[in-house]
């Protein structure tokens, strides 16, 4: 155990860091503000291969591993959250359950443009009543000949106004509670399908969301995903896989938590000397350097599992819930550091506060983390 | 269609260069990355490349340990790398890699443009270009903002303090370029994983058969220190003295 990345991981990491700091850290401001969609960033992402770096190359991907990928959002969330998210949301929760389950078919209908970057992704799971509680959906899909026919109300979808194609699930069969849901493809043009109210969120505002409204929605009976009543199955192992993501996004804020305390401490100037000197900072730093440490490898850890077949599950959760916490934490420390400066727009660190707060929600909260694990250890 | 060689540098990222307790200067877990004006070389090769066709060959002086400076050249665009290194080539001077390179290009590369940066991001001493043009005994053009090849000459735009100078020159020459020439691209995920893949030439000290011995020797190394003091003075005429009693307390001023 020589906890050392190859000099292809670093120097993919370094080239990720270049990325983000010649063509995101100029907008990420603006993007934020505006809660704008940031597509010529992903225009270049999708340019530079990032947008399917862990799926095969004959489907458009980079064949990278999951760990080198998941470092790659870390990088870029470093310098917007809201990017990296867009990205991990893509390429975890929308390419890999096609990549895993879909068959040679799908993924080359629908794998290789997304993995490519031609198309993005999404994932509709989430209903108005039907959040961590994922079988309180209500969702239908009913088979009409050649075509099932979806009815109901996707929330909170991640990339939904500006997707291609979206994974989503419904009731095939509402009495199964265990097997009665199933998972779709949908393309974006697919009759029935439409994008309902964008929400206006706190933090990784450039991350865009809404409802997405399946009305009598008709898709190719071809498009169902795995097979009938795979959907719980489907929907719980993209979690596994995203949470790697959402970890390494929290590292990232964390980091930039970090660099901005770094560099801020050294230069502000009270009682005559840069606070950097005064312990009470000192000991915040010392922290943030400690549980990023930490954190980085628990997802790094989680990866790896992953990446050598084994079982991951109890590992991803762990990544999650303490990186989301600790990147929580640490922002708000941050902002702590900066003082009256750090409260106010313009300061980096305000953004990554009220970005850092999703980390502990989305793709599971924190309670649903802790269930996760202690299902696994209580076993 | 013209062969082009990018010498570049793998230099310690200014980044992690700390000074220690002791005041040295602490190397022992710095990050090592591609010298700024370097990249901008390795991009002028590339582009050139796409407008004239022909190759680019990324060729360094290094420490055997500078295997991820090779990938790394590499995944900004050129074909093939040569990889002159030894254990001993760490802190080399100018004279010595001016002359190891000139040793290896004329041996073993068809050339008819090198391209050097500005000079390197952690010595600046600017003189491997000049010295390697002067070795190899081509017209060397340095300090370059805009380049391009018209029948079989250089046309170069120098920037000097007195203004902008287009010169030109007969190929096979030599270039060292400014950063203003162009913006270097972020090398893609697929470009580094070709980097890998692309050949590399390997040269050791012994391949040189020859002695490089260094003219000057580096007895001792110390981290500059920087002391942050904040005093605040007043706008009155007694507060203006006091400024000026401090400032001369603090040495600021040589007085002379």
């Amino acid at each position: 155990m020589d906890f050392k990345l190859t000099e292809e991981q670093e120097l993919i990491r370094d080239n990720m860091r270049e990325f983000a700091r010649t063509y995101v850290d100029p907008i990420a401001v603006e993007i934020d503000e505006n809660s704008r969609y940031p597509e010529e960033v992903i225009k270049k992402l999708a340019d530079g291969g990032w947008m399917g770096m862990p799926f095969p190359a004959e489907f458009g991907g980079a064949g990278v591993d999951y760990l080198t990928y998941a470092i790659a959002v870390e990088e870029l969330s470093r310098s917007c959250a809201a990017t990296g998210f867009t990205m991990s949301v893509h390429t975890g929760l929308a390419c890999g359950p096609i990549a895993l389950f879909g068959n040679e078919e799908q993924k080359k209908k629908y794998l290789t443009p997304m993995a490519k970057g031609e198309h993005l992704g999404a994932f509709a799971l989430t209903e108005p009543g039907a959040g961590t509680d994922v079988g309180a959906a209500t969702s239908t899909a009913v088979l009409d000949g050649d075509e099932y026919v979806l009815n109901g109300v996707k929330t909170f979808t991640s990339n939904g106004p500006v997707a291609n194609t979206y994974v989503t699930f419904a009731w095939t069969d509402k009495n199964d509670k265990r097997n009665g849901m199933s998972a779709f493809i949908v393309p974006r043009e697919a009759p029935g399908l439409s994008v309902g109210e964008h929400f206006m969120k706190m933090g990784i505002r450039a991350s865009q969301t809404s409802e997405i409204i399946f009305k009598d929605c008709r898709i190719p009976k071809e498009n169902l995903l795995g097979k009938v009543g795979d959907g719980m199955k489907i929907a719980m192992n993209s979690f596994d896989h995203g949470r790697i993501g959402i970890a390494a996004q929290a590292v990232g804020i964390a980091q930039a938590a970090l660099d901005e305390s770094i560099s801020y401490s050294k230069q502000r100037v009270q009682f005559g000397k840069p606070i950097s000197r005064n312990q009470a900072i000192q000991w915040m730093i010392a922290d943030m350097y400690t549980d990023i440490t930490a954190g980085r490898f628990l997802y790094y850890y989680a990866a790896s599992l992953k990446d050598q077949g084994l079982p991951f599950s109890k590992e991803a959760a762990m990544a999650k819930v303490f990186c989301a916490e600790m990147c929580s934490k640490h922002a708000s420390k941050a902002v702590q550091i900066h003082g009256g400066y750090g409260y106010c727009k313009g300061q980096k660190v305000e953004r990554l506060m009220r970005d850092a707060k999703i980390t502990e929600i989305y793709e599971g909260t924190s309670e649903a983390q802790r269930m996760v694990i202690a299902g696994n250890v209580l076993r | 269609m013209p062969n082009i060689v990018c010498c570049f540098k793998w230099v310690v990222d200014e980044a992690y260069i700390k000074p220690s307790s002791a005041g040295k200067i602490d190397l022992e877990w710095a990050e090592h990355k591609l010298s700024d004006y370097d990249r901008n070389a390795i991009e002028a090769g590339v582009q050139l490349q796409e407008e004239y066709g022909g190759t680019v060959t990324a060729v360094t002086v290094a420490s055997s340990e500078a295997t991820k400076g090779i990938k790394d050249a590499l995944s900004r665009g050129p074909e093939k790398a040569f990889f002159i290194n030894d254990e001993q080539f760490e802190n080399l001077e100018p004279v010595q890699t001016s002359a190891i390179l000139a040793q290896v290009i004329s041996q073993q590369i068809d050339y008819d443009l090198i391209i050097c940066g500005e000079g390197s991001s952690d010595m600046y001493s600017q003189q491997v270009g000049p010295r390697l043009a002067e070795k190899l005994g081509i017209p060397c053009i340095a300090l370059v903002k805009k380049l391009e090849i018209k029948d079989n000459r250089l046309i170069a735009e120098r920037k000097t303090d007195e203004g902008i100078e287009v010169v030109s020159a007969p190929l096979p020459a030599l270039v060292t370029v400014l950063p203003d020439i162009n913006n270097p691209r972020v090398p893609g995920l697929k470009d580094t994983l070709a980097a890998s893949k692309k050949p590399v030439v390997d040269v050791s000290l012994e391949d040189l058969a020859a002695e490089y011995p260094a003219l000057m020797v580096l007895e001792d190394m110390r981290a500059a220190s920087l002391v942050r003091n904040c005093t605040r003075f007043g706008s009155g005429p007694e507060d203006i003295q006091a400024f000026v009693e401090a400032v001369n307390k603090t040495g600021i001023i040589d007085r002379g």
